[in-house]
């Protein structure tokens, strides 16, 4: 199914312009106590959820920003917040 | 509606409080590991727990194509089993399978991509897989369909040519394996969705389901694609795993034409014909991960023009059906396989990406006896969850197509 993003410079463009980079999993691990654990949970795992997911997006044929979004992974449209529900 | 009338492997049977051992996903993983938790194990009190109709997920949607030349040590034995196992069934469960060992070729379009067959053909060779490397000539020999002059955009410089592959008729794989499970005595319940597991001092003591609690104290998770929703939304155990749309369609029917798999990694499409006489073909993944099954305009054009550059006499042909289904994937492109480590009782086995089919026999086997005697069989060993913290991911990435979101 076709998606578009909303990107913060750019506006609605078609989704192909853009690489998808990742569930959103706050920020990197201190490297200060760092277990392979931590590390591992940080670079491999995902919640694969099936709704409304925040997830972060790279405009590789436009700006070149970086940046979050709130889509569900059932429809793939955009949503304004994580609760949001058809 | 659907099903009121009797399913064709037997009675429709009531939903107990109680089973040994609880299946989540009436897939092709699922009926499997059923089927030889009875067969070889004695193991007959088991229930699949399907949401939907078996059937309904990868294992209906795949494009029934059956191989075993991966890359990796570990990866070929498993497939190459599952191979052998294909004219076995057939007997075991006395339904045709459909089984046409008619042969892949992978197209070679560089050097560099004939470099990297020699090593796959190795590690086949190595492990008693047919595999050869032939040359663009030969190929045409095999395929008088290609196209291997050298003006259109990924000239064919050869391939890797996979004779004991081919394809499966899938859905009589899963009708068959259901059937035959069911005359052993495991259940099948469609139309009944798990949602939740329970757990109590680190084991499994019941599967929630909109039917009923069911009391058990070995749950497997093989519910292709929805796999890894579900192990993180029951037990909250996340997995290195990206769920993608993968995407399929038929031409309409033709008259013989093309008599092996032929896949191409550069031109990101493979093509077979069914024995109706369309074109089967498919590849492409969404680069997001979503769970819409839909296709792409996207795609379906970037289809029509690879297929008319490396088999040219289908220009002109008409698609007739499109459809999609889900691949989990892993960042090494190899599955994930284990069980009794993060809770005791409770197994998984997903990540399968697009070669969940392929595997499904040899791997229904293994996790049976897996599941029977708490004792991971050797094969599956490296195939373990911790893999990734200990940073042995697989080098399945090497094969010839790789895809994930995070690349």
């Amino acid at each position: 199914m076709a998606l578009t993003i909303t990107c913060p410079i750019c506006g609605k463009r078609n989704g192909y312009e853009f690489r998808y980079g990742g569930e959103e999993k706050g920020p990197r691990p201190d490297e200060k106590d760092l277990t392979p654990e931590s590390w591992c949970d940080y670079v491999h795992m995902n919640k694969c959820v099936a709704g409304v997911q925040q997830e972060w997006w790279f405009h590789r044929d436009g700006c070149g920003s970086w940046f979050t979004i709130f889509r569900d992974t059932t429809t793939n449209l955009e949503k304004e917040t994580p609760e949001a529900k058809e | 509606m659907f099903f009121k009338s009797k399913p064709m492997w037997g009675k429709k049977t009531k939903l107990k409080s109680s089973y040994d051992v609880v299946l989540i996903g009436g897939g092709l993983h699922s009926l499997a590991t059923a089927y030889y938790l009875a067969k070889e194990h004695g193991i007959t009190d088991v229930a699949i727990i399907e949401k939907n109709y078996i059937g309904y997920g990868g294992a209906g949607r795949n494009t029934a194509i059956v191989r075993a030349n991966q890359r990796t040590q570990y990866n070929v034995p498993l497939y190459k089993e599952a191979l052998d196992l294909w004219p076995v069934l057939t007997k075991e469960l006395d339904y045709n399978l459909m089984f046409n060992n008619c042969g892949n070729l992978n197209l070679m379009h560089s050097e560099a991509a004939m470099n990297a067959a020699r090593m796959n053909i190795a590690t086949a060779q190595f492990h008693g897989v047919e595999s050869h490397l032939i040359d663009a000539k030969e190929a045409k020999e095999l395929v008088p369909a290609l196209n291997i002059s050298e003006d259109i955009t990924f000239p064919i410089h050869g391939a890797m040519f996979h004779p004991p592959g081919g394809v499966v008729r899938h859905d009589a794989v899963v009708w068959g394996l259901a059937k035959g499970a069911a005359k052993m005595g495991v259940e099948i319940h469609q139309q009944t969705e798990a949602t939740g597991i329970s757990t109590k001092n680190g084991k499994v003591t019941a599967v929630v389901t909109d039917k009923g609690i069911i009391n058990t104290k070995q749950v497997l998770i093989s519910a292709g694609g929805y796999s890894a929703s579900l192990i993180h939304g029951f037990l909250g155990i996340k997995l290195p795993i990206s769920v993608l749309t993968i995407q399929a369609m038929v031409t309409q029917p033709l008259k013989p034409i093309l008599d092996h798999v032929v896949s191409s990694g550069a031109y990101h499409c493979y093509a077979n014909q069914t024995l109706k006489g369309e074109i089967a073909t498919g590849a492409h993944m969404d680069q997001w991960p979503n769970y819409t099954t839909l296709n792409t305009a996207h795609y379906i054009k970037h289809q029509a023009e690879a297929l008319s550059e490396f088999l040219p006499a289908l220009r002109g042909v008409r698609f007739m059906r499109i459809w999609g289904g889900l691949a989990d994937m892993t960042p090494d492109m190899a599955p994930i396989m284990d069980g009794n480590e993060q809770v005791e009782g409770f197994f998984m086995d997903c990540g399968w990406g697009y070669f969940g089919f392929k595997s499904c026999s040899a791997v229904g086997r293994h996790m049976a006896s897996f599941m029977a005697t708490n004792t991971c069989p050797d094969i599956l060993k490296p195939f373990a969850l911790k893999r990734y913290q200990e940073h042995r991911l697989m080098g399945e990435t090497a094969a010839l197509v790789n895809y994930t979101p995070d690349n």
